[in-house]
């Protein structure tokens, strides 16, 4: 093969790999990016939407509260019993939606837990506010039925954020092995690969540098005509191999040139 | 032994002169001594055969 075909082959070699590891390490980095957006898109803003449905829940017993505490007349029992009964709603709908969307066993788990224990709470409630209604606002024998009812489901919540924040902090934790490990994994390979092309550069160049050494050597004989003993052994199908041919004949020519004055 | 090929050397010789043998020495990479020992083989003696023709086309 021809240094010119070698080294143009090496060249490109190097520059296929250079592309390769750009590429590799910009899609390596868009996986990254893709895999911590679901972090946030998934365990993260569901951690939130669990303290959020917290919030709600405690909103609710205080709705509840105010039922009892200022719900004296029609128009303020009608104003407090609709924020009661819609606040509930929206606990209930965002647990089940926020149940259905998780990964998380363990999260689920507490959330149909707080679902059951809310159901039968509301059960309560309503049993609460039938006595509250119909004994002339006897707000005692109504929290009385109540009472210290919202802390089940209250667990319940608590234990959900709990596993949901432990969820992403283990989620972000094997994004971020398993970027680590595909790094490592693609910088070994191209690694591996630029030692393979050095060496095949530095093989080929430690060829040329020795026998253009050997070139000169026959050259700077012939450029004295120092001919005796000469011996030009520079093979190979490349450009130096064709000087070397040259120089066999001009070699040649001087013999013959000698044998014909010696004549 | 290379009779022929050291024939065609005489022949060049006495149409060209020790010019002539010094470019077919160049061209064969073959000196006239070498021709003498080397063999009538039919690849030789296309070679230089070849040689001559070049050379006497160059004239």
């Amino acid at each position: 093969m021809r240094i010119s075909t070698k080294l143009i082959t090496i060249t490109l070699g190097s520059a296929v790999l250079v592309t390769g590891l750009v590429t590799s390490l910009v899609v390596e980095l868009k996986s990254v990016a893709i895999g911590y957006a679901h972090i946030l898109q998934g365990p993260v803003q569901q951690a939130a939407e669990a303290r959020r449905i917290q919030v709600n829940f405690l909103v609710q017993v205080q709705d509840w509260k105010d039922i009892l505490l200022r719900g004296l007349n029609p128009e303020d029992l009608a104003k407090y019993t609709s924020q009661f009964h819609a606040q509930e709603a929206k606990v209930k709908a965002d647990t089940r939606a926020l149940a259905n969307a998780t990964d998380d066993g363990a999260t689920r788990q507490s959330l149909n837990d707080f679902l059951a224990d809310d159901e039968a709470l509301s059960a309560k409630y309503e049993a609460a506010y039938d006595v509250y209604t119909t004994h002339n606002f006897d707000y005692k024998a109504a929290d009385a039925i109540v009472r210290g009812m919202d802390r089940g489901p209250g667990e319940h919540l608590d234990n959900a954020v709990a596993e949901l924040n432990a969820y992403a902090v283990s989620t972000a934790a094997a994004q971020r092995a398993n970027s680590i490990r595909q790094l490592i994994i693609l910088l070994a390979i191209v690694g591996g690969l630029f030692f393979v092309d050095s060496i095949v550069y530095c093989s080929v160049l430690f060829g040329v540098l020795k026998r253009l050494g050997q070139l000169k050597a026959v050259s700077d004989r012939l450029a004295v005509a120092d001919i005796e003993g000469l011996r030009i052994d520079i093979s190979g199908h490349d450009e130096i191999g064709a000087i070397g041919d040259s120089l066999k004949g001009v070699e040649a020519a001087i013999h013959e040139l000698l044998a014909v004055h010696a004549h | 032994m290379g009779i022929l090929l050291a024939k065609r050397y005489e022949e060049i010789g006495h149409e060209m002169g020790a010019v002539g043998r010094m470019k077919l020495a160049m061209l064969t990479k073959m000196t006239s001594g070498a021709a003498e020992k080397a063999e009538d083989s039919a690849s030789n003696l296309k070679l230089i055969d070849d040689a001559i023709l070049q050379l006497r086309k160059a004239v």
